[in-house]
């Protein structure tokens, strides 16, 4: 054998920085910008205080139907000679949402990014919005997400997410709405979203070799035209765990995977704990190597992948798994996930665990920032989340610095396995059976 | 217009087991990617065998002579680095970005299953990886509509015997018959050091890598007798139009259409490359002006068309629309090939050709702007072309294809005796 037997050990750590962050007011609105010299592409995102918890009750679906028809004409243009112009510059225009915010962005190389600019506004404070546009744009978005719902996937996760925080409420329903919803969207409501939240200046983001970057030109530009002042975003919203662990089947006949989706709510953004729970989600079901994926694909093999983290918005969050597993094996992979979690909060992490779990979430800071469009969406979290430029050397400090003991007491803290909402998605008629015998919980059938 | 696509350092090396070694050095981040390229894909399979350089390539985290059984993902991660791997019918990669001062680390780690996989592969691990590529089986191609849609196009476009005529992810058949020897064997057989190609593009030095490349990959041996994947590269012409339709738990008519161009990496193909640029991506592409927007049959997200980069065989070039509601199958299909047939008949213009340049150019510097993709495009034109540096010529290749050249292509390689037709039907509902 000519393998050389000894692992060797890391070399001198090099220094890790995130790019200079420059900050700037401009024509009412906020300019935040990341330096990247020599970098060839630029890109610039407009972050408008437009999200999806924005939009009221029964109106699911309204910033996605907004996010196409910004692009079906502008006041200057018609939807095709828009579409030659921004194409032309070598870019799409990129809108979309989550909870917190509304995103509209364009990547171009470093050269063109004025102009693109130039496009990105023009179509999102001037949109034609003419109303027989927006009708053919929310049928063609109703259509579309009832393409995406015959996949497996987004009935278990609006199931999850109605039984966690309750289809009374906003974020009780799919960010982006669900076919009915869509569908019974109105034009009016379109435009009435958009004057209420698209004509305020908001803030615009930049990644880019900002020696070749106007920057005040730029916020000129996209705030040209604006007006009104932020509006009050809301306090951390209380959800209640459930009393009682169950189980919600939904009926998917033939089906040859089980979808899986398993959670609780859990804390907001903000919340002190943010830091050892993502840890301890990082070693529980975060990474390649933690215990869910070793457990069910490395040792089992039931499945192909399967994840768990805690997720978080700016008033609320939630931890989930979620997998695809084989339906012969379905209840046996239920059991063993709820195991694990239980395992977690009960007994915590170990060094071992830990050790990888921070080294590689830190790491990935330097690893995974790296293109203009990462650096973007960065700087779009010190901006919702109202963080300091040094954010992000600082959060790498607190990562690496969280103990055995930090973590497992957030994961004794934050995860609830006997408040678990179990969501099967699969052959009904094939699993049903098994999953009551399984003693996880009751076990109530979906509509 | 750039003179190259490629404007950093690259310096390369051969060791004398037959190892490619290209290094590009760049400082801006502390950060290395790792990259190899195996010249080995599903091209290589026999009947029987289909989907074993996919299961292999599973096989390769788990464990060899120094490193146990699920480690190499834990070592990669608890230094902070991403990694994966992904087979393909031309080849099968690997690769990790760490921060810069774990570079020995991920040599170590890639020389160690290079060269002591054998040993260490073990019955049990074979059978749990198989039924991990199983589930990858249906949680990609059969639990999802549509999902079959590559597994049916290939046979379609390439006749029983050609390398590209199975896809990667085997058949459940094959799979299910997979043998321990097998694997040892195709592993002694493929994963040589003069089958690869290691490509380190990020913080650190060409003499750096040199030298720990030698320390670590330096005394495996080579093998001198590796066997050729069948030649794909003349695909004879049946003389007549291959057509499937399909009726299944789909939610709307879908049509494919799609033929066979040029090997990825010949002039023809960078013209296919644009080609398909013009047809296909994005609002103001053919078929999105026509079909979506224009007639209004097709559903918006869902029309686009694309190459697909194979550099052994006519890559093929796949054109794909879906209904709206109330639009058959029959209207969409005619709508597509409309405007496929279009592109020989209706000249490209300057406009068309400048926004797809325009896209395509972005595309290109996106792919540049991370050390892990451009390790990743160094390796490929190393392992297919014989010289990373060769990878420069391809943006500006982009930029020089003429209209006339589109449809000349469109003329020479569209008709309807070539045409694939894949149709989707929906299950009547009553």
């Amino acid at each position: 054998m000519t393998l050389i037997a000894t692992r060797p050990g890391p070399g001198a750590a090099r220094a890790y920085r995130f790019p200079q962050v420059v900050r700037r007011t401009v024509a009412g609105g906020q300019v935040v910008a990341a330096h990247l010299p020599g970098q060839n592409l630029a890109v610039a995102l407009l972050l408008l205080d437009g999200g999806a918890g924005r939009e009221p009750v029964g109106k699911e679906g309204l910033g996605a139907v907004l996010a196409k028809a910004l692009e079906e004409g502008t006041a200057q243009r018609d939807a095709t000679a828009y579409a030659l112009a921004i194409e032309a510059l070598g870019t799409e225009l990129v809108a979309g949402l989550d909870w917190d915010s509304f995103q509209v962005s364009v990547q171009v190389p470093v050269g063109r990014l004025s102009a693109a600019v130039e496009l990105m506004a023009e179509a999102v404070r001037t949109p034609r919005l003419d109303p027989a546009d927006v009708l053919r744009v929310r049928d063609d978005e109703a259509t579309a997400l009832r393409m995406d719902w015959a996949n497996p996937g987004p009935r278990a996760d609006a199931v999850l997410r109605a039984d966690l925080f309750g289809a009374e409420h906003r974020w009780g329903r799919p960010l982006y709405g669900d076919p009915e919803s869509v569908a019974a969207l109105e034009s009016d409501d379109v435009t009435v979203f958009h004057s209420e939240w698209f004509i305020r200046p908001g803030t615009l983001v930049v990644a880019g070799d900002l020696d070749r970057i106007d920057l005040d030109a730029l916020g000129a530009t996209a705030f040209a035209g604006t007006g009104g002042g932020p509006v009050d975003r809301g306090g951390p919203i209380e959800v209640p765990l459930a009393d009682r662990r169950r189980i919600l089947l939904v009926d998917r006949p033939g089906s040859v995977q089980s979808t899986l989706r398993l959670g609780h709510p859990s804390p907001h953004r903000a919340h002190p704990d943010h830091v050892p729970m993502t840890l301890a989600g990082t070693v529980l079901g975060g990474a390649f190597t933690s215990r869910l994926n070793h457990l069910i694909r490395e040792v089992r093999g039931y499945t192909y992948g399967i994840r768990g983290d805690f997720a978080s918005s700016r008033r609320f969050g939630r931890f989930a798994v979620s997998s695809g597993v084989q339906t012969a094996v379905t209840a046996p992979a239920l059991v063993e996930s709820v195991g694990e979690v239980t395992r977690t909060r009960e007994t915590g992490v170990t060094e071992e665990e830990l050790e990888v779990a921070r080294s590689w979430r830190a790491g990935q800071l330097s690893v995974e920032l790296q293109s203009p469009r990462a650096i973007a969406s960065a700087l779009t979290t010190l901006v919702v989340h109202d963080l300091p430029d040094d954010y992000h050397a600082r959060l790498r400090e607190a990562l690496l610095a969280a103990t055995v003991e930090e973590v497992s007491a957030a994961a004794a803290a934050h995860l609830h396995p006997e408040a678990l909402t179990l969501v099967v998605e699969g052959d009904a008629a094939v699993i049903r059976d098994e999953l009551v015998a399984a003693g996880l919980g009751e076990l109530v059938d979906q509509a | 217009m750039p003179d190259s696509g490629f404007p950093w350092p690259i310096e390369t090396t051969r060791l004398d087991n037959g190892l490619r070694v290209v290094v590009s050095e760049d400082r801006t981040a502390p950060a290395v990617a790792v990259n190899l390229w195996y010249d080995v894909g599903s091209r290589h399979e026999p009947a029987g065998q289909t989907g074993f350089a996919h299961l292999f390539e599973h096989l390769m985290f788990e464990g060899s002579v120094n490193v146990a059984k699920t480690e190499h993902m834990k070592l990669i991660q608890g230094a902070g680095g991403s990694l994966n791997a992904t087979t393909n019918p031309d080849r099968t990669n690997y690769f990790e970005t760490v921060p810069a001062e774990h570079l020995e680390l991920a040599l170590w780690l890639e020389a160690d299953r290079m060269g002591g996989l054998v040993p260490a592969l073990t019955q049990e691990t074979l059978d749990n990886q198989r039924d991990v590529v199983k589930n990858e089986r249906r949680q990609r191609y059969e639990n999802v509509p549509y999902g079959d849609a590559w597994l049916r196009l290939l046979p379609l476009l390439y006749p029983p015997g050609h390398p590209y005529h199975h896809a990667t992810i085997g058949s459940m058949a094959d799979l299910n018959a997979a043998d321990l020897a097998t694997f040892q064997a195709f592993h002694t057989t493929y994963y040589a050091p003069n089958n690869a190609v290691l490509t380190v593009v990020g913080d650190t030095t060409a003499a750096e890598v040199f030298a720990l490349a030698d320390k670590y990959f330096g005394g495996l041996a080579a093998r001198a007798d590796i066997p050729a994947a069948p030649d794909g590269r003349t695909v004879p012409a049946t003389g007549r139009p291959a057509v499937e339709t399909v009726t299944a738990d789909v939610p709307a008519p879908r049509v494919y259409l799609a033929h066979r161009t040029h090997p990825f990496g010949d002039p023809g193909y960078d013209v296919t490359t644009v080609l398909a640029t013009v047809l296909g991506s994005g609002r103001g592409s053919r078929l999105y002006q026509r079909l979506a927007d224009g007639e209004r049959i097709a559903q918006p997200d869902l029309v686009g068309a694309y190459g697909v980069d194979l550099a052994h065989a006519p890559a093929p070039l796949i054109a794909t629309a879906t209904a709206r509601p109330g639009v058959t199958a029959d209207r969409l299909r005619d709508g597509l090939a409309e405007v496929v047939d279009e592109l020989a008949t209706v000249p490209v213009t300057a406009a068309e050709l400048d926004r797809a340049k325009a896209l395509l150019s972005t595309m290109w510097w996106r792919q540049m702007s991370t050390v892990d993709g451009r390790a990743d495009t160094l390796g490929r034109y190393a392992t297919q072309f014989g010289d990373p540096a060769t990878a420069a010529d391809r943006l500006p290749a982009w930029l020089a294809v003429t209209a006339e050249q589109i449809a000349e292509q469109a003329a020479e390689l569209f008709g309807a005796d070539d045409r694939v037709t894949l149709t989707y039907l929906p299950e009547e509902t009553s």
